[in-house]
């Protein structure tokens, strides 16, 4: 089977490939040279952040390049990877559960100027209804907020189209790292924690 | 008297409690499995593990030239920490974190960026026994049988000792796992396991693990040098690794970071492409960290051990070598060959089922596309047939990569073929991640011995935590109150020696660093 070639831009360079290559594999395919901002090439690292406009469409998508395929007069830029949120947090600074709100907003101030603007929406790659997990979490509810960054993979696409600088990215794992820092407490695991506490469970390596 | 053993001797070689393996698993290793591809196996003629059997495409790599010499080093910027981390997956964050919180000064330096690696892609979950009718000596027996009895008893023992309370510490970092309505942890079983032992979150066990580490060592003071492979580790007067030699990708210049003491935290190899396969693994896996300790004198096991893992994509061949987790076989998914037949348990080692797959394939019952490609059946209609909806809650990834390969898992099955998973061996290491070399600690998939010649499913974000954290408590602890005298690259010039002395080809340098698809070149 011979593949059809198509005609793209890939940084500023005209590139001819297979139409089955994402836009990673066809900037290699021309080769150039990349690996800044390859990671997984499966699209759970976030690393490999593009810019993509498809031809005679005004919109401009932010995407991952490796789960991106080429398509006749596309054109897509990588995008550099953004320095890290300036939003620092401890885990262990907060005493209790009921310390958690207020720990939320002096970490994440700027959730409550949100412009409801959807940016950060339009430019998740994986579809999550990331405004809405920022509301939610302004409101202080965390589990219903952790629960639809479920397969958030830290691209901060949002982070980078947010004006008001709120990292949602960041503000949806704080919400899934305190449901599960303070309220996942599974009887089984503690149960056997306890008999190991009490020496009860030794390995015999002497077969 | 009849050809026999006689009874007293018969007697003593009995064990009660000794694992038997049928005949067949061992011939059908032996005949298909690819770790005994004729002409793939060289015997190592330089350095420590010298004679020692060892896959011809990694010794080339063992037994190359360094890519630096001393003028590459003349005024490079030096840099000075406590501990130098090197790799930014699962491992290498708990060994930083770990030796920070212990008060270390802490560097962690990444080829690519913190958290790209195999441990985001992990997708099946991590095993601790702690199910009622299960024990850390069942999980330790599991892990010595599925690994063939060649597992470092001593680390085995340590792991499954630490595996809950390594549960533990990821829920305190913020890691979520699966739970019934009761609040238990959701258990699987892993294949060739004797009980339901894998903890997990949907089939991004991994992703939920790295995003959670990630955040946790960005919020920490650990130095994170993004985009900084290491070319070659540094060695002191006393023969200690001393710190190592970055290249800055970014800057394009090689600098010197010194440290008391060096975690490395590599991974794996699987972009070497061992024998040709395809590969689960991401793009930094190289293999790189088994070369640059191999250099400074550390003792390698098991370097003919590769796992393959039986559910790689086959087709569309754009998706080859993508990972169909082991997950989807414990809900109860079975293979089928051409014929509609199936020819495995679904839930034996790894090895195994790889084994029985590439013997359907070249006895003619695999299935053919193209002329090219050939795999055999992943029958995922069968089980949403038998419970609709379940695959498409418990495993999001699967159904999205079947949506980049225009599938429809529930009405077709997909086309699977093995595919290069994880290095067996690797660095020998004690159990508190410590190489043969001073000052040198390896976790993670870099190190030998946790695994025997067969990984069992969920051992390996098992492992990464649990070592990762030994090593760095112990890094931390063990911080001399002067650091090395003198650091550099001497030890090259012995390498150098005996590779002329073995008439090594001096034109193939190594690590690898990148695969050659990505046509980066050192200035």
């Amino acid at each position: 089977m011979s593949e059809k070639l198509v005609n793209v831009t890939i940084n500023g360079k005209k590139i001819s490939a297979p139409a089955s290559l994402s836009a990673v594999q066809a900037f290699w395919h021309a080769g150039y040279t990349r690996v800044e901002g390859i990671g997984c090439m499966e699209g759970v690292c976030g690393s490999c952040r593009v810019m993509v406009r498809r031809v005679n469409k005004k919109e401009v998508r932010m995407q991952l390049g490796c789960q991106t395929f080429i398509e006749e007069g596309m054109q897509i830029i990588f995008l550099a990877f953004p320095a890290p949120t300036h939003h620092a947090y401890q885990l262990s600074d907060m005493k209790n559960s009921w310390d958690v709100h207020s720990q939320f907003h002096k970490t994440f101030p700027e959730t409550i100027d949100c412009r409801v603007c959807g940016g950060c929406t339009q430019s998740c790659p994986k579809d999550i209804e990331v405004q809405r997990g920022v509301e939610l979490a302004a409101k202080g509810k965390f589990r219903e907020a952790g629960e639809l960054f479920i397969e958030c993979v830290m691209c901060n696409l949002c982070m980078t189209a947010c004006p008001e600088h709120i990292a949602p990215n960041h503000v949806g794992l704080f919400c899934r790292r305190v449901m599960a820092y303070f309220h996942l407490r599974p009887a089984n695991l503690i149960t056997r924690l306890e008999e190991l506490r009490q020496g009860e469970m030794d390995v015999r390596t002497d077969n | 008297m009849s050809k026999g053993i006689p009874y007293d001797e018969a007697l003593k070689r009995y064990q009660h409690d000794k694992e038997h393996t049928l005949p067949e698993m061992n011939e059908i290793l032996r005949d298909y499995h690819p770790d005994y591809y004729p002409d793939s196996l060289v015997k190592l003629q330089v350095g420590i593990n010298k004679g020692d059997l060892c896959h011809r495409q990694l010794a080339e790599m063992l037994q190359a030239d360094a890519r630096i010499d001393e003028a590459d080093l003349a005024g490079t910027s030096i840099t000075e920490t406590n501990v130098l981390v090197i790799g930014g997956g699962g491992a290498g964050s708990a060994a930083a974190l770990t030796a920070a919180r212990n008060g270390a000064s802490v560097i962690l330096a990444t080829k690519l960026r913190l958290g790209d690696s195999n441990t985001v892609m992990a997708e099946g979950g991590i095993q601790a026994s702690i199910e009622s009718g299960d024990t850390p000596q069942a999980h330790y027996d599991d892990t010595l049988k599925a690994g063939h009895n060649k597992a470092n008893k001593k680390l085995v023992a340590r792991m499954v000792m630490d595996a809950p309370d390594v549960i533990r510490w990821l829920i305190q970092e913020g890691m979520q796992f699966d739970q019934n309505e009761f609040g238990d942890l959701l258990t699987r079983r892993p294949g060739g396991a004797s009980a339901n032992r894998i903890v997990y979150y949907r089939d991004y066990t991994g992703l939920e693990m790295m995003r959670v580490l990630r955040e946790s060592v960005s919020n920490s003071n650990i130095e994170v040098w993004d985009h900084s492979p290491v070319v070659e580790l540094l060695s002191s007067e006393t023969g200690h690794c001393a710190g190592a030699v970055i290249y800055s990708v970014e800057e394009r210049t090689y600098k010197m970071i010194k440290a008391q003491a060096v975690i490395l935290a590599t991974g794996g190899i699987g972009r070497m492409h061992i024998n040709g396969f395809p590969t689960t693994n991401h793009f930094g896996a190289t293999g790189d960290g088994l070369i640059l300790a191999y250099r400074l004198g550390a003792k390698l096991r098991d370097l003919d051990s590769f796992q393959y893992h039986p559910t790689g994509v086959a087709y569309p061949s754009h998706l080859a070598g993508s990972l169909i987790t082991e997950g989807v076989r414990s809900a109860g998914v079975q293979l089928l060959n051409a014929l509609g037949e199936r020819f495995v348990d679904e839930l034996k080692p790894r090895d195994y089922i790889s084994a029985a797959i590439l013997r359907e394939c070249a006895e003619g019952r695999g299935v053919v596309v193209d002329d090219q490609t050939v795999g055999v059946w992943l029958d995922t209609p069968n089980m949403e047939l038998r419970e609709p909806g379940l695959m498409k809650q418990r495993f999001p990834k699967l159904f999205h990569l079947a949506k980049r390969g225009n599938l429809d898992p529930t009405k077709k099955p997909i086309l699977v073929y093995p595919a290069l998973h994880y290095q067996n061996g690797g660095v020998v290491i004690d159990e508190n991640g410590h190489s043969t070399i001073p000052g040198l600690y390896c976790v993670g998939e870099v190190s030998g011995g946790i695994h025997g010649r067969n990984r069992i499913m969920g051992n390996a974000l098992l492992e990464i935590i649990s070592f990762g954290r030994r090593a760095g408590l112990q890094a931390a602890q063990n911080l001399s109150a002067r650091g090395h005298k003198k650091s550099g690259i001497e030890h090259l010039t012995k390498l150098r020696r005996e590779l002329s002395r073995a008439n090594m080809p001096m034109d193939v340098k190594s690590p690898m660093l990148f695969p050659a698809c990505a046509n980066f070149e050192l200035e």
